[in-house]
């Protein structure tokens, strides 16, 4: 997956509260369908949080990795 | 010469900055000037109790140019526009002002625009006029479907739409209204708050008291005249009084400037709080582009490492310190209780403590103390 390249940057290294998922989201609201989410995040309940997420909103989860303790996941707005 | 410290914005961040800016420095080492365009400045957790009918107006707001230690120049005015280039700060009158060191802590503002039906389909509690119309509303409902919960992703203290939900519950039940009211907390991700530990306590606490939680639930628009507020995932529910956060962006007069991103929120260095690419230049509290919350509590931290850093520079003594992301939010859950969070940088799983009365007392004293200790910069 490392050829696909985002469209839409989302850093949230080092966010508990308001968390990583509402960033997400937030840049979810404003992306249009092809756009490529890149999330960057620390907290360890990401990933779980955005496999749910994509689930439950029919977008795509191209990929999640973990690396040095950030996880990076990529996602493609589908259902917008 | 004395350096020129200006700050824009008097609220939590700047006014403690200042306090404490002047604590440390003699008037031969430092200049003060903060601006503000208002004089009266609001304690605005306050609002919450505004709206619940625990506190007055006089309660919670203060005559601004008071709040200022000796030696500090206080002006009322408008910021237009800010040149970092050039060093110097437009105000609406047309007065321009020239700076060593810039600390730019203008908040953040509302923006209802960005949910369509926002503005007249929901009420919330995030000025004081808004939680006065939301009291009305808490105080004259004797039945129906009331729903609180996220609406604007990002905005000012983030358990705030979870303590309107117990202490409107509160009310109700005191009104002796409860059983004729339903209760709905709608959250955009799958539970009703993001971090786990906290989470466990808070949908606990739902549960026990009515309020059912509604995941996946990212409020798009309102129909204010049919009453429906409908979600980016496809869902509506009907409702009769909606409390929702309301979407919140940097002032107009850092969008103007260009020195935000896309919504005004200034990129800063985390751990020492410059603006990108310089050094005299600073911006704290809601105004950053910062992951950490929007809350009191970081701009008081924020301010604090500052004011040291900048007396360290000024006064080339000493060591710098770092900001470390710190944080403490009380939540209110009702029935004289509260919970708590801590959080910071390098702790990204706060613990959420069990409701008791005793963080509930820490949150009224917190209401005294904010003017006598905190704004003041004694602690
Ligand atoms: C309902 C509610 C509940 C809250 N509860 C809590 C809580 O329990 N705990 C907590 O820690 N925090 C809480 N907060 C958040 C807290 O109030 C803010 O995070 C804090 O005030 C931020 O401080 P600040 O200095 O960054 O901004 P502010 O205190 O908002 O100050 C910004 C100042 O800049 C001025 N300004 C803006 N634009 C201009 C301009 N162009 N020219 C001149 N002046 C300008 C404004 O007039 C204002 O005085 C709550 C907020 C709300 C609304």
């Amino acid at each position: 997956m490392s050829d696909v390249q985002p469209t839409i940057t989302v850093d949230a290294r080092g966010v508990a509260c308001p968390g990583p998922l509402t960033s997400l989201i937030k840049a979810y609201r404003k992306a249009k369908n092809g756009d490529i989410i890149e999330v960057l995040a620390t907290d360890a309940g990401f990933k779980a949080d955005v496999e749910a997420w994509v689930k439950r909103t029919g977008n795509e989860l191209l990929s999640i990795t973990e690396e040095g303790g950030v996880i990076r996941a990529l996602i493609k707005v589908t259902a917008r | 010469m004395p350096k020129r410290v200006l700050i824009l914005g008097g609220g939590d961040g700047g006014t403690i900055l200042a306090n404490r800016l002047v604590k440390k420095l003699p008037a031969s080492q430092v200049e003060v000037e903060v601006i503000d365009k208002s004089d009266v400045h609001w304690y605005q957790p306050g609002f919450l109790f505004i709206a619940t009918g625990e506190a007055e107006k006089e309660d919670i707001s203060r005559r601004r140019p008071g709040l200022f230690r000796k030696g500090i120049k206080f002006t009322k005015g408008e910021v237009m526009k800010i040149d970092l280039d050039d060093r110097t700060v437009d105000l609406a009158d047309g007065t321009k002002k020239k700076y060593d060191y810039l600390v730019i802590a203008t908040g953040s503002t509302l923006n209802p625009d960005e949910i369509p039906g926002f503005e007249q389909g929901v009420d919330h509690f995030w000025n004081y006029e808004a939680a006065m119309k939301l009291r009305e509303k808490l105080f004259s409902i004797k039945e129906g479907k009331v729903i609180v919960g996220i609406g604007g992703l990002l905005y000012k203290c983030p358990v705030a739409p979870l303590e309107i939900a117990f202490l409107a519950e509160e009310l109700f039940r005191k009104r002796g209204v409860r059983d004729k009211i339903e209760m709905k907390y709608v959250s955009p991700i799958d539970r009703a708050y993001a971090p786990h530990l906290l989470n466990r306590v808070i949908e606990e606490e739902m549960e026990k008291r009515g309020i059912e939680v509604v995941t996946f639930f990212s409020v798009d628009s309102v129909d204010p005249e049919r009453k429906v507020v409908n979600s980016l995932e496809g869902d509506s529910l009907d409702y009769d009084l909606l409390i929702l956060t309301p979407p919140q962006q940097g002032v107009k007069a850092v969008r103007d400037s260009g020195i935000g991103d896309d919504e005004g929120w200034i990129p800063v260095d985390k751990h020492f709080l410059n603006i990108e690419g310089y050094d005299d230049a600073f911006a704290i509290g809601d105004a950053t582009a910062l992951p950490t919350p929007k809350t009191g509590v970081i701009a008081h931290f924020q301010a604090a490492t500052l004011a040291h850093n900048l007396a360290v520079e000024i006064s080339g003594q000493g060591t710098k310190e770092i900001f470390d992301g710190q944080s403490f939010c009380v939540i209110e859950t009702g029935m004289g209780k509260a919970s708590a969070q801590v959080s910071s940088y390098f702790y990204d799983v706060p613990p959420g403590l069990i409701p008791n009365w005793v963080l509930h007392a820490m949150k009224l004293a917190m209401n005294k103390m904010y003017w006598r200790c905190i704004l003041t910069g004694m602690i």
